[in-house]
């Protein structure tokens, strides 16, 4: 009995090292590919030199130049966001009880993006700043404002005698959603051509704009709300019986729903500011997850945040490859790369009768 | 112990509880019976403090249930649900892990507490199959021992059980079978509180019966004294005739059929409002 036990942890520990292994050699190799080629031996001793270890080592010095001004920061832009999506995801299908819930659907996404619109479009007129260190940061704090409002006026709103009202919320989510869509909509009315541009590419998603200053900002706070999330799995298993039957297994239900929604709208509304609306990452793999793997969250969420990584990474490659030297937009190539093996996974999983 | 003083619960205008009181003893099966509608569930999500805007006190083991953080009210009672669904594919194992939630025990422990409970509930041959294959009495049996697992070790204080009507839709075998599990549990201590939907079953197990109608306890007391023909009708609006099983040496009714299946005028009464 407890060989069995330790031979389920032992699993996990397996898949979440195996899922590691994988990410570390597809970044390695996401950091060789691009414009200019850099073999990935090149690499390697390029992030040494970043650790301060073997600086003996020669390497290529416009190598490192465009390794450290281009490409890492927009790995460790592209692996954080990636993991954001990938653990929000997860944590709010748990909560929801909803394998079909993601981050859109309670409005972080929508108001997010409203919020960073105006700011895109109106910033100017309004004698916000438009460059530099301070608009870096002020995106961020936008979208996570406006997610943050938004996701509050839905739990508000789905209220009712104390508890939220998943039905309702789901569809106060809509309406909010569609509010959202109009705001944006109005902006979109009174931009110029130029703002419409980098708006199209922004509801796209766009990786490209990575650097070291928008990642001051952002990095902290998205490594809070995926750390802080992962602290919730036991508790979302135990809301998987329901939140009943949570509380009376001694869960603070109201105030751990509180607490995941807002963490999600932190991770999910400053990825939306960094790189616009990525879709289906959030949808997606705690679903791959689940269906390879068990359903438990202590496994779910660490394991969402490597394989929203990972999907994100591979999706950045191909996407900056494909139509090299221009870009494809990164939420087209999720979609295009996750929807098949997403409906493979989804008919597989039907007829073991798994869902 | 567990008590409930005058409790009173309504939802807006209507009264869903009505001054009721009860108590449950450690170590004894009390059985709640009614007809549709009598408030029994609520009563259970009142005392189980799910319910929380409620008039009136309740008491485990001396004190106040509004005293209790979530964490420590599920170290006294655990409750079981009517029907609990399970979203994701977890399997039988996990689903009872998720009962050690709040305990601050070991993994050891806690695996031996969940090995017990599945040898108790006759469920060890599965624990690794996935809830959602499993039939209906075996997923009961699965939630019963999840429930079981929140409050099985020993302690200084008693523990108590809530099930609503734990049986519903299982067949008689597995009705008995569930019971008689209840029963067994009170040896540890354990105070069982079920809504029993079957009179005759109630009164074969419960030590304790309590007879509930409009959100009013309409009799309570120890279960075969207040087991007769006229509480059984006071509550139910129907006729019955009570007659003594010498098997199990207790009492059992049969409804009378009469017209219109022998439901009083009182009842046709509010069955046609309904």
């Amino acid at each position: 009995m407890n060989a069995l036990l330790t031979f389920r942890e032992s699993k996990n520990t397996m898949i979440i090292m195996g899922m590691s292994v994988c990410l570390v050699v597809t970044v390695l190799f996401s950091l060789s590919i691009g414009a200019v080629s850099i073999p990935v031996k090149d690499v390697a001793v390029v992030l040494l030199h970043k650790l301060g270890l073997f600086s003996a080592i020669e390497s290529d010095g416009m190598h490192e130049i465009v390794m450290s001004s281009i490409r890492i920061p927009r790995i460790i832009m592209t692996l954080l966001i990636g993991s954001s999506l990938g653990i929000s995801g997860a944590a709010l299908q748990g909560l929801f009880r909803n394998p079909l819930v993601e981050p859109s659907l309670i409005g972080v996404s929508g108001g997010s993006a409203a919020g960073v619109v105006m700011v895109i479009v109106f910033g100017a007129s309004w004698g916000l700043v438009t460059d530099g260190l301070l608009y870096n940061s002020l995106l961020p704090i936008v979208a996570f404002g406006g997610g943050l409002i938004a996701t509050f006026l839905v739990l508000k709103l789905s209220n009712q005698m104390g508890r939220t009202n998943i039905a309702v919320l789901v569809l106060v989510g809509v309406a909010i959603n569609a509010l959202a869509g109009a705001v944006i909509g109005l902006a979109i009315f009174y931009a110029d051509e130029n703002q419409l541009r980098t708006f199209t590419f922004w509801t796209l998603g766009d990786l490209g704009g990575a650097s070291w200053n928008k990642l001051i900002i952002a990095a902290p706070l998205l490594i809070f709300s995926s750390a802080s999330l992962l602290l919730f799995s036991p508790s979302l298993n135990a809301l998987a019986l329901g939140e009943a039957e949570a509380y009376h297994m001694g869960v603070d239900v109201e105030r751990s729903k509180r607490i995941i929604i807002f963490l999600s709208a932190l991770g999910v509304g400053v990825s939306v500011s960094l790189a616009g609306m990525i879709g289906f990452v959030g949808l997606v793999i705690p679903h791959l997850i689940r269906v390879l793997f068990h359903a438990d969250n202590k496994l779910v969420l660490p394991a969402s945040i490597l394989g929203g990584a990972w999907l994100l990474i591979i999706a950045d490659v191909v996407a900056r490859t494909v139509v090299s030297p221009a870009e494809l937009p990164i939420g087209v190539v999720t979609a295009l790369i996750g929807a098949p093996f997403f409906i493979g996974l989804l008919m597989k999983a039907k007829l073991k009768n798994e869902l | 112990m567990y008590q409930a003083t005058n409790i009173s619960f309504r939802i807006r205008d209507k009264i869903i509880l009505d001054e009721v009181s009860l108590k449950l003893q450690p170590a004894m099966f009390t059985a709640i019976v009614g007809p549709n509608g009598a408030g029994k569930s609520t009563l259970l999500k009142t005392l189980a403090y799910e319910h929380q805007l409620f008039q009136g006190e309740v008491i485990i083991n001396g004190k106040p249930v509004q005293k209790y953080s979530p964490k420590e009210l599920s170290m006294v009672r655990a409750v079981l649900p009517q029907n609990s669904q399970v979203q994701f594919a977890f399997s039988v194992e996990q689903i009872i892990q998720l009962g050690r939630h709040a305990h601050r025990t070991t993994k050891a422990e806690n695996e031996k507490v969940v090995g017990e409970v599945l040898t108790l509930t006759g469920i060890t041959s599965f624990r690794e199959r996935s809830y959602h294959t499993l039939s209906g009495g075996e997923k009961q049996r699965v939630q019963l021992a999840r429930v079981l697992a929140q409050v099985w070790e020993e302690t200084v204080y008693p523990r108590y059980i809530l099930l609503d009507e734990p049986t519903s839709s299982l067949d008689i075998a597995q009705q008995q079978l569930i019971f008689s599990l209840a029963r067994q549990v009170c040896e540890r201590n354990i105070g069982v509180m079920a809504i029993v939907h079957d009179l005759n079953q109630a009164v074969q197990f419960a030590d304790q019966l309590y007879f509930m109608r409009d959100g009013k306890i309409m009799a309570a007391g120890e279960a075969q004294s207040v087991f007769t023909k006229a509480n059984i009708e006071e509550t139910f609006c129907c006729r019955v005739n009570v007659y003594h099983d010498p098997c199990n040496n207790c009492p059992f009714i049969i409804p009378e059929r009469g017209e219109l299946g022998g439901i009083t005028s009182e009842a046709r009464l509010t069955i046609n409002e309904q």
